[in-house]
């Protein structure tokens, strides 16, 4: 019951529109009839005057004439004061009306300005994001640049194409796995040297070929081929996966080209290395079975005083008896 | 006869002379009055011509903003690439 349809509210709203603008309309016509009559109070007012001015002078009944001037001054007035009341306060609505017409038109324009602020900056900063993304920050890596065939006098070699270094690195890659699986199988033959198997497990194996130190030592020097390919590797500052990725520069070093040569001499090398070490280590173990025989012997001897001395006390106590 | 012509003529000159005191108390009022009709008026005209001045400010403002506004949605309007979503 209480809720309108949209036509009956429409309807409601035309008929409050329709008596808003009848009211103001009304309004308007009483404001204007009030203006012509204040227009023309003056005329009226000069006529009255000049009416009882000669009736005053002609007329035998002045007391009579004067009253009534006396009435009509003072209706004048009120009615000028009721006209010129009213005339301001309708002023004063219309210009408070204009006023807050012009307030909301200010807050309006403030509002479209802050609007079109907003989308300004938005603007401005779509374009920035633009731009920013535009211009890409240069990414400098750690490689050295020289032109192609070029002689690189440090390393005797000359730089080469970025495609044909690929291929290189590919080989390399090839060829550096089976010199691994190559060294491997070269390790697995040789049996783990005599330190790092009793540094690594103190098993009463490792003990009885403690006893004979030099059947247990080996040449190699790398003694646990696991051990090497785990521990060794993940301590080295610069695994494979780094020097393949530092191979990314166009200066080709000699270690990438020549490395079947490379790893022929690392080999040699180390066996090398190995015979060196294992010649170290027999000399140092023959100086520390030196120094135990130098012991016993001075122990022996000192036992032998000391037997001698035992001796000599028996011999004179069995003397004195 | 005399004393009492004399004192009706002096009644009557006082008679006269309140009616013209009334008459001037009255005269008074009304010029009193309509003086303060004439400030009120001389009030009302400076208050409605300052407000008009302030109303005449403001819409010149507007004005002008309104022509600012006009210029940029127009500006924005003639180069409708600046709102095309990226």
């Amino acid at each position: 019951m209480e809720t309108l349809s949209p036509s009956s509210s429409s309807m409601s709203a035309r008929q409050e529109a329709a008596t808003f603008d009848e009211f103001s309309m009304r309004q308007s016509l009483l404001f204007t009839d009030s203006l012509k009559d204040l227009k023309s109070l003056r005329s009226q007012l000069y006529s009255a005057a000049e009416y009882f001015e000669l009736s005053y002078s002609n007329d035998e009944q002045k007391q009579i004439v004067v009253n009534t001037l006396k009435d009509y001054a003072v209706k004048a007035l009120v009615n000028t004061v009721d006209h010129l009341g009213s005339v301001s306060h309708k002023v004063n609505g219309l210009l408070d009306e204009k006023v807050n017409e012009v307030s909301g038109a200010e807050l309006r324009v403030s509002c479209i300005e802050q609007r079109i602020r907003t989308c300004q900056e938005h603007i401005n900063r779509q374009g920035c994001v633009q731009q920013s993304l535009v211009i890409t920050a240069p990414r400098f890596h750690k490689r050295y640049i020289v032109p192609e065939g070029e002689s690189m006098p440090e390393s005797g070699t000359t730089a080469v194409a970025a495609h044909q270094e690929l291929a290189f690195q590919l080989t390399d890659d090839l060829e550096l796995q089976k010199f691994r699986a190559e060294h491997h199988s070269a390790i697995r033959d040789r049996p783990p040297s005599f330190r790092r198997m009793r540094s690594l497990s103190p098993s009463p194996t490792t003990r009885t070929r403690s006893a004979s130190p030099r059947k247990g030592r080996s040449p190699s020097p790398f003694p646990h081929p696991g051990k090497f390919m785990s521990d060794k590797r993940a301590i080295s500052p610069r695994p494979t996966s780094n020097l393949l990725a530092r191979s990314g520069s166009l200066a080709v070093r000699p270690t990438h080209l020549n490395s079947t040569s490379t790893a022929r001499r690392f080999l040699v090398e180390a066996q090398k290395s190995s015979s060196m070490r294992s010649h170290a280590e027999r000399n140092e173990h023959k100086q520390m079975e030196r120094l135990p025989s130098k012991g016993k012997g001075f122990l022996k001897a000192l036992l032998s005083k000391r037997r001698s001395k035992k001796d000599e006390m028996l011999y004179t106590y069995i003397d004195e008896y | 006869m005399a004393r009492a012509g004399g004192i009706t003529n002096a009644v009557n000159v006082g008679i006269a002379v309140q009616a013209d005191w009334e008459n001037r108390e009255f005269i008074s009022n009304i010029s009193l009055n309509v003086r303060r009709l004439f400030e009120f008026l001389l009030q009302f005209e400076a208050t409605t011509k300052s407000k008009l001045a302030s109303l005449n400010e403001k819409l010149d403002v507007l004005e002008r903003r309104l022509e600012v506004l006009e210029v940029q949605v127009s500006t924005a309007s003639a180069n409708p690439s600046v709102f095309a979503s990226h």
